[in-house]
């Protein structure tokens, strides 16, 4: 009798890589989460999924850098998610991300996306996402990451630094974590775009680790999964967010690396591939990069390596010398 | 998210006509997106939702500001709540026809109770208010949104910022009153216990709350008495420990408070009733893991080698026993601490 594994133990590599391809063949049933507001970030998803799964070329490169293009806005000189929408501060990062794993970054206006991101610099220190003025910790982690791999850090020396920083220490909790802005709850995703923001500008001794680290691995539930903040559900993103601040920090050995493995194998689609925010739940392209990702960092056998402050596959950020100190777990043998 | 297949059933429209079926709107050229780039991550459209973002984007073209501008955008924003170039545009067409606020804002509780999770309305909301500079009324909308979903993180955040931003020392006045409530409907509720923080630490002094000292007792009797009702609450027990981290308080001020709730069995030879000390509640599932961990930190920060060993067998029994998930973090902590006894 064969005692080979099911899939719920394995990560179903081949299944995800066509569930991926496949969105781009206008299924039903996979749009739901696919509106124009997110196309951009959705391409990026899926690239990334795909570059950690050794499976970069399933999308066509010069049709992804197409569609990036197309999604200049000339009036702001930026990226919007989709051809036609105003310009993001989350699509331009995407954007750049995209390009820059596809090493197409000469396609880009590097003048006015700078112009672009230093316009939504707000004299508090946070970044706006857009002209309508949401501001959240999310858009200085986007505006860093973007300037960092456009090679433009420098263009915040001085005291736009300083009032950048300022602001994410202000962010900081009674818990050691962080908040979308001043105030606000310590939350997971929060917390990584402040800790991954302040690893990009080297100023990772704003955190309190110690703190910080313990409230991350509280995140873990009995069933293995990570939640994002007390008493709430376990959800498969929080694989990232809690993970990558983790790493970061270097405390990824502080949780139970296999019972998350688990918990992010069960919650994928057996059949139609993709992985989903918990077990049994519908599947997105969102999570599936973020399940993937964080297999990645877990050393899961037969990924490939991703940078946890950037989010992109570690050789593309090393070949930038854009590396900071991180480390994931030991890469298994299969 | 909605979802864009299924056509939405909260439209104001009386009839479900087309902005292309739609006489008053001839004028307009509908604009179509930009459909010709690799099909990459697709939309699949109702004939409703590319119908008003054709519409939309020939009236973004000429740069219309006008009362169907209001209709059409309300139409995107009620198919995806989450486009938020529909809503700037919104925005800058009700500041153009210096429209009433007040009619917004009503349109605005609508929606909000549909699209709770969307960040779009909230901002919306807050420029509204600093239009309207009103915020009284805002606190009880928010205590309604929260009735809806009491964990909302754009919900708290707005009542956050409305506080901060207005400043009143009204508006603070029955934020403690209203923590307690949602305390009461579920004590679990981290995001009411970091609004408590909030008021209570970080918002400067007001008056009434000058002597610090009180504060601080009251604040420590609340989270212990809360701690005696549900004794495993993550929440509660991260307050504590914020509150005398806050306030640079030893921990060991609350070694006696803490000890019952890390024993296997409750005490119960004792009648007494310690306010101070309020005790588990019966039928608390003992010992409460955040309770061990408290008490072990509280030998730690004592310090020497005795107390220091005690903090090791408590640590060792979360390993092995209590909270085995974390068996690598207390083990850490054990090595951590031994190495500074040597």
């Amino acid at each position: 009798m064969s005692t080979a594994p099911s899939s719920k133990s394995q990560l179903a590599i081949p299944l995800h890589v066509s569930y991926i391809k496949a969105l781009g063949e206008n299924k039903d049933d996979l749009a739901y989460h696919l509106t124009s507001h997110l196309r951009l970030n959705a391409v990026y998803w899926g690239l990334t999924a795909l570059c950690i799964m050794g499976h970069k070329d399933a999308l066509d490169r010069q049709e992804t850098i197409d569609f990036v293009m197309s999604c200049w806005d000339d009036e702001a000189g930026a990226f919007g998610a989709h051809p036609d929408h105003d310009a993001h501060m989350l699509s331009t990062l995407s954007a750049i991300q995209i390009l820059t794993t596809h090493d197409a970054l000469d396609r880009i206006d590097i003048p006015r996306v700078v112009e672009f991101i230093l316009s939504l610099h707000q004299p508090s220190g946070v970044f706006a996402g857009d002209s309508f003025g949401e501001i959240d910790t999310r858009f200085t982690y986007c505006a860093v990451s973007a300037l960092s791999l456009l090679g433009q850090l420098h263009v915040l020396d001085g005291e736009p630094m300083e009032r950048t920083i300022n602001y994410i220490v202000r962010c900081r909790n009674f818990d050691g974590g962080f908040g979308s802005c001043i105030g606000a709850e310590s939350h997971a995703g929060q917390v990584f775009v402040c800790v991954a923001a302040l690893a990009i500008l080297d100023r990772l001794d704003e955190v309190d680790v110690e703190t910080l680290g313990w409230w991350l691995c509280e995140r873990q539930l009995p069933n293995g999964g990570l939640n994002g903040r007390p008493e709430k559900l376990e959800d498969v993103c929080y694989s990232f967010w809690v993970l990558s601040a983790l790493a970061i920090l270097d405390k990824i050995p502080w949780i139970d690396a296999d019972k998350l493995t688990e918990f992010i194998l069960s919650a994928q689609d057996a059949e139609g591939g993709g992985i989903a925010d918990r077990p049994g739940d519908m599947v997105d392209v969102f999570h599936t990069l973020f399940g993937v990702a964080g297999l990645s960092l877990l050393g899961y056998p037969g990924l490939v390596d991703l940078d946890p402050v950037y989010c992109m596959p570690a050789e593309v950020i090393e070949a930038k010398g854009l590396r900071k100190p991180w480390k994931a777990l030991e890469r298994r043998h299969a | 998210m909605p979802s864009l297949v299924s056509a939405s059933s909260t439209s104001l429209q009386e009839e479900p006509a087309l902005y292309a079926e739609r006489p008053e709107w001839n004028d307009v050229t509908p604009l179509s997106q930009y459909e010709d780039a690799a099909p990459i991550a697709p939309i699949f459209y109702s004939a409703e939702y590319k119908d008003a973002t054709d519409y939309f984007r020939g009236i973004v073209k000429t740069g219309e500001k006008s009362e169907r501008v209001l209709q059409l955008t309300e139409s995107i924003i009620r198919l995806n709540p989450a486009h938020y170039s529909a809503w700037q545009y919104r925005y800058e067409t009700l500041l153009a026809l210096d429209s009433p606020v007040d009619v917004e804002l009503k349109l605005m509780d609508e929606l909000a109770v549909s699209f709770l999770k969307t960040y779009q309305v909230w901002h919306h909301r807050r420029l509204l208010l600093m239009l309207t500079r009103k915020p009284a009324p805002e606190l009880k909308f928010i205590a309604a949104s929260l009735k809806v979903d009491a964990k909302n993180y754009h919900t708290w955040s707005y009542r956050q910022w409305l506080l901060a931003f207005f400043n009143d020392d009204d508006l603070w006045a029955g934020e403690l009153d209203f923590v307690d409530a949602m305390l009461t409907q579920d004590v679990r509720n981290n995001s009411a216990w970091h609004h408590r923080f909030f008021v209570v630490f970080q918002s400067g002094l007001r008056e009434g709350e000058t002597d610090r000292a009180r504060i601080i007792r009251r604040e420590l009797t609340f989270v212990k008495q809360n701690i005696s009702l549900v004794a495993n609450n993550p929440s509660a027990w991260n307050y504590l420990r914020g509150i005398l981290d806050t306030k640079d308080l030893p921990y060991s001020r609350v070694e006696e408070f803490v000890r019952p709730y890390a024993l296997t069995t409750h005490d119960s030879t004792t009648d007494l009733v310690d306010l101070e000390n309020p005790p588990p509640p019966p039928g608390a599932q003992l010992p409460c893991p955040a309770a061990i961990e408290f008490l072990a930190d509280i030998h730690e920060k004592e310090g020497g080698k005795d107390r220091i060993l005690l903090a090791s067998e408590l640590w060792r029994s979360l390993a092995d026993e209590h909270d085995m998930i974390r068996k690598k973090y207390w083990e850490y902590r054990i090595r951590e601490a031994l190495k500074r006894v040597k």
